[in-house]
């Protein structure tokens, strides 16, 4: 079967904006959503060991990841609409029939999601509670946590390879489907770029933990022990350092692996070349900075300089990992010619609130700086 | 039609958005009224000084976040999962229309979520007045997100100028638009006093206390006991003609009508006679009932809003089985195998001879061997039908509804099923199509019940 009789025809409707500004929006905020999305994906497995096997240092550094944990979660599901709006307006035609195929595990992710939260909430309470000691069933609650957020991103790594993998379709669908329709039961598992992908994901997630945790001793932990920022500065270099050597592997074992030849070309040439060569040897540059710290000693600004680094890092990904999916989908369709029914007043009206929202964002945040100025002084 | 079809046993697809909306909803409307109600009432208790009630509104608020950002926020992005995989031409058709009313929904979101989080973290250590302040950026940014919401989902229900203009106001600014913003604040008050009564029985140990409370939110709720009448009536006066109609011939929905009428009336009733004129009479056993009644009033409002939209998913634009209400007559002449994405490829995969041209000759389906045509009648209805009608068993089952019908009136139902039912969607295919999908009804039907009496021919 040709694959390309699945994908239906266009919206009569059109695009209500320009592609490029859909696409910016797309990647913008999936940048955004990586940052808290990536402390949590990591960050409560990461919790969860150094809980059980990280001595006294380790078991602190493990509270201090868990304790923003509920606001990170909120943050990094709310910055996760806009790219998920922003692909089911230009990638309606690929996002639909790929999650429909895997409706079960895709629809499961809300109930995964549910109880990894409460899950959190429950862990962080006994924090509050209970303190170092924290009680065994909560231990266990939050290593059930821990998997269901692998889980999730497995999930969501099937969910998006199988978008752009329009060739497995009609295998999937006439193998698990009753009359045509689907049972909603398939996964993307015979996918080579499957497990490198979710794997990479992970570890790119281990550098932001990485990263999280400079930012935090450095900007949030004043009244811990003078040991701690130490500690934290090498754990965190450690944690990183796990992490380059895992985006290294499997950004390889992707690239080199399981991109056709053609698709490798594309991305070796040209000002692409310079795009693919950023985003490989990016990760490099808040771990090297995680080093100088972990040699000279933290202050503020450097982690600041580490967060911004990280956060390039995320958006260099963000970008490639935008043009390869384009890339992938190219021999199927162009999603970059449908027609454009611009929305003037709507867009102006959102990018006017967008603003006005950020404005009343930082001075909420003004505020709290406020008052951390006038209690430390 | 454009995309493949989720088969979901006993239960259908689409009824997975109906359970996990109304999940959703029972918190939603506390997310925006009990915003409304921790500033207004931070702001008496700062004004007075009174320490228990601050004391009290802060455990309020943790609660609030527990149950709000976390279930409500998942829940809600739940929907979106759902409709997704469930209805994804509507969803397709909604995006397209209104990414930019979502994308402003979602500012308002991160507004909720930062101020929610400063409001109850940085208790005690912001001065009274930027407190309040943060409140009323949480009050102000979830009533919003309930505006924009309620523009798109009255839109599914009144369609409005849409059709005509097709532009996002005239979609957005719909006849159901102002009712429903109504109904919807009404019920955000009215279930938020509900919710905290529900906590405060509970959690505020002091009689004085807990009277104050009860007394203070017995005036929101019934304010929104009244919203949701005055809504409740322009919502039933912006109706077309066909949601009326439903209303009025569905044995189910007249009975729920007058069911949350009866709720409405009782909770304001019991509103004034007990929290607004004796507070005292405030116990865990009385907000527990209260709080059942709200839920039962909310669940059933929502189940009756969307019950009277069939036999669309948005009025005039997008019929309950996926398909383009405008592409019907095309449908009918081309035929609806031919016509679906998937049902297409499905054809030309099993049943290659019949293409002629590489377009299903409806012809042809007919000369199928008959095992082939009850599978073919399968698909017909599993695309066609599979929206409303679960299959041998479960949610409105066809093969329950048809039970000892004769072919020709299997026939007739299925080539003009709105002629029978208005509520239903066209058939939407050519008549040798609707031969097979009346094959394999007949071949699922259930027997007519034995045993029933009717009297002798004498």
């Amino acid at each position: 079967m040709d694959p390309t009789t699945l994908i239906g025809p266009s919206s009569p409707l059109g695009y209500p904006a320009p592609y490029w500004f859909l696409i910016t929006f797309k990647v913008l905020g999936f940048t955004l959503h990586m940052v808290p999305m990536h402390i949590w994906y990591a960050g409560v497995l990461l919790a969860m060991l150094l809980q059980w096997r990280g001595g006294e240092v380790g078991r602190q550094l493990s509270r201090r990841l868990m304790r923003p944990m509920p606001i990170l979660i909120a943050l990094g599901i709310n910055f996760g609409i806009v790219p998920l709006l922003f692909t089911q307006v230009a990638y309606y035609k690929v996002f639909y029939p790929a999650t429909i195929l895997m409706a079960w595990p895709w629809v499961s992710i809300i109930v995964l999601l549910t109880l990894a939260y409460y899950g959190v909430y429950i862990y962080v309470a006994g924090l509050r509670t209970e303190g170092a000691t924290i009680a065994r069933w909560r231990q266990a609650v939050g290593w059930v946590t821990a998997a269901f957020f692998l889980l999730i991103g497995f999930f969501f790594s099937n969910a998006f390879s199988l978008m752009t993998n329009v060739r497995a379709w009609p295998d999937l669908w006439l193998r698990k489907s009753i009359g045509g329709a689907p049972l909603g039961t398939a996964l993307n598992t015979e996918d080579p770029t499957l497990w490198p992908r979710w794997l990479m994901m992970f570890s790119l997630a281990l550098t932001t933990t990485a990263v999280f945790i400079i930012v935090d001793a450095e900007w949030f932990a004043p009244q811990e022990r003078p040991n701690y920022r130490a500690a934290a500065r090498r754990a965190a270099l450690m944690i990183s350092t796990i992490g380059v050597i895992g985006f290294a592997t499997t950004g390889s074992w992707y690239v080199f692996g399981t991109w056709p030849a053609e698709l490798r070309e594309s991305m070796f040439r040209g000002p692409l070349r310079a795009l693919t060569g950023l985003t490989a040897i990016s990760p490099g540059i808040p771990w090297l900075l995680i080093l100088w710290q972990w040699r000279k000693g933290g202050t503020r600004a450097r982690a600041v300089a580490t967060a911004v680094a990280q956060v390039l890092v995320l958006a260099f990904n963000a970008i490639s990992r935008q043009i390869v999916q384009n890339a992938e989908l190219g021999q199927f369709l162009d999603v970059t010619v449908e027609p454009v029914r611009l929305q003037w007043s709507p867009l102006i009206l959102f990018l006017l609130l967008f603003a006005i929202g950020l404005g009343v964002v930082a001075w909420m945040l003004r505020r709290l700086k406020a008052i951390r100025t006038s209690e430390s002084g | 039609m454009h995309y493949p079809w989720w088969y979901v046993p006993f239960l259908t697809s689409p009824m997975l958005i109906a359970i996990i909306s109304v999940l959703h909803v029972l918190v939603a409307h506390y997310a925006v009224g009990g915003g409304l109600f921790l500033a207004v009432e931070t702001q008496y208790a700062y004004r007075y000084n009174h320490r228990e009630y601050l004391a009290y509104l802060k455990e309020h608020a943790w609660f609030f976040i527990l149950i709000t950002v976390v279930y409500g926020a998942i829940t809600g992005v739940g929907i979106w999962w759902t409709i997704g995989v469930a209805s994804p031409l509507a969803t397709q058709t909604l995006i397209h229309i209104f990414v930019f009313g979502w994308a402003m929904e979602y500012v308002f979101f991160v507004l909720e979520i930062v101020s929610a989080f400063i409001f109850y973290y940085f208790w005690g250590r912001l001065d009274p007045k930027t407190h309040v302040r943060i409140g009323w950026i949480y009050a102000g940014s979830a009533w919003m997100s309930l505006v924009l919401i309620t523009g798109i989902t009255a839109f599914m229900l009144n369609s409005g100028q849409w059709p005509e203009e097709r532009t996002f106001w005239a979609g957005f600014l719909n006849p159901q638009f102002v009712p429903q913003v109504f109904a919807r604040t009404g019920g955000a008050f009215l279930l938020a006093s509900l919710y905290v009564y529900l906590h405060a029985t509970f959690k505020a140990k002091d009689p004085a206390l807990r009277d104050l409370i009860a007394a203070r939110s017995a005036r929101p709720a019934l304010l929104g006991a009244l919203l949701i009448i005055l809504g409740g009536i322009g919502w039933y006066l912006a109706l077309p003609e066909s949601a009326k109609a439903a209303l009025i011939a569905a044995s189910t929905l007249n009975i729920l009508v007058v069911l949350i009428f009866a709720v409405t009336i009782a909770v304001f009733f019991m509103l004034y006679l007990g929290p607004y004129r004796n507070p005292g009479w405030l116990s865990p056993g009385f907000a527990i009932l209260f709080f059942t009644f709200g839920l039962v009033a909310i669940t059933t409002g929502e189940y009756i809003r969307e019950a009277v939209r069939k036999p669309y998913i948005i009025y005039n634009v997008v019929l309950g089985n996926q398909v383009y209400a405008e592409k019907v007559p095309e449908l009918r002449r081309t035929g609806y195998l031919e016509g679906g994405t998937w049902t297409k490829a499905w054809v030309a995969h099993h049943y290659p001879q019949v293409l002629n041209n590489d377009r299903i000759d409806p012809a042809q389906l007919l000369a199928l061997p008959e095992e082939d045509q009850v599978k073919l009648g399968e698909v017909l209805f599993l695309y066609h039908c599979n929206d409303c009608h679960a299959g041998r068993r479960g949610f409105s089952a066809v093969a329950q509804l048809i039970r000892g019908w004769t072919p020709d009136m299997v026939r007739t139902v299925v080539e003009h099923p709105e002629k029978a039912h208005f509520f239903m969607p066209p058939w939407a295919g050519t008549p040798e199509e609707a031969e097979l999908l009346t094959k394999y009804l007949l071949r699922i039907a259930h027997p007519r019940p034995a045993g029933m009496y009717f009297g002798e021919e004498k």
